[in-house]
């Protein structure tokens, strides 16, 4: 998404795809899941053919509110989502990667295969780094 | 090893105390230097403590025998000597390009607006395979079902062919070839 705000299409898709993961939250059983997941995809489809961007409108922020009125007060997140349980758990070990450069050679000579090659990866990185010319102006 | 747990069955019904602890560690011995090399210079030396480390799934039972109990020794027999020296920790199996491939073309052919003789890997969702915009967030939605994590919304628009979600969650999950 290159602009900084959402189109109507986006926020219509956006819409859709919470609502059917706070139905999930709802109902456990997965048949009964797929009924009303097809009931909103019927409720979705009958209303997408409309062409006045007004109409649209309305309807997206009528379905924003009934969204709210209806979500489910603990949805299910996956782990590494944000809200999940594992999200950023494992944040504090991820080392950037000039930290290898400082290893000991003996550590070094654990993985001789990787080290080997990334002398040739620096050098590649430093051919086809991006020129950033500082006197343009954007 | 089947004579060795009737002897053992039928030994420690015998005899009890000391000459039990005995009996039942040169039987255990025995049995696991069947299975294990390794096994059974540690067995030798947790025979006398505790024997909670070996046999996990009869760390009971041996301790009982170690500790002099009559204890039914049914679930001995029947059942094989799982001699585990190594931790296990839960995870699932690693991810590759091909079962990646293959589990994406799985969920895609389950799907109903899909014919199954017409996809493809490179097949366009809404070009190829006459899909909605509502269907593809669908199919997303799917992939993050089967996979266990979430697609974010600005990503999960752009992925078009089952080509480029297999290469997404390539990246996400650092597989590589």
């Amino acid at each position: 998404m290159a602009a900084a705000y959402l189109t109507h299409h986006q926020k219509v898709l956006r819409l859709y795809k919470k609502s059917l993961r706070h139905i999930e939250s709802w109902c456990i059983f997965r048949d009964k899941y797929r009924f009303y997941a097809c009931l909103l995809r019927a409720r979705f489809d009958e209303n997408k053919h409309e062409k006045d961007m007004m109409k649209a409108t309305m309807m997206l922020k009528a379905g924003e509110e009934e969204f709210w009125a209806n979500q489910h007060p603990q949805p299910y997140l996956f782990p590494d989502s944000p809200g999940g349980t594992s999200y950023e758990r494992y944040e504090c070990y991820k080392v950037p990667e000039w930290c290898l450069d400082h290893w000991h050679p003996s550590e070094k000579a654990m993985y001789p295969d990787y080290f080997a090659k990334r002398e040739q990866w620096k050098k590649l990185r430093m051919r086809t780094r991006p020129v950033i010319n500082l006197n343009i102006l954007e | 090893m089947e004579d060795s747990v009737s002897r053992m069955r039928s030994g420690s019904l015998v005899h009890c105390g000391s000459g039990l602890r005995n009996m039942a560690a040169r039987i255990i011995a025995r049995c696991v230097r069947s299975l294990n090399h390794r096994a059974v210079c540690l067995n030798s030396i947790n025979t006398a403590a505790t024997l909670t480390a070996a046999p996990l799934t009869h760390g009971r039972t041996f301790s009982q025998l170690t500790n002099g109990h009559k204890s039914p020794l049914a679930q001995i027999s029947g059942s094989s000597f799982q001699v585990f020296q190594w931790r296990q920790y839960g995870d699932l199996p690693p991810l590759t390009l091909e079962t990646i491939h293959d589990r994406v073309l799985y969920v895609l052919k389950l799907y109903d607006k899909i014919t199954p003789e017409k996809l493809q890997a490179t097949s366009h969702f809404m070009k190829d395979l006459g899909l909605d915009s509502l269907d593809q967030v669908e199919i997303i939605m799917a992939m993050e079902d089967e996979f266990g994590f979430e697609i974010p919304d600005a990503d999960a628009e752009k992925l078009m062919t089952p080509q480029e979600i297999v290469q997404y969650i390539a990246d996400k999950k650092d597989v590589y070839e």
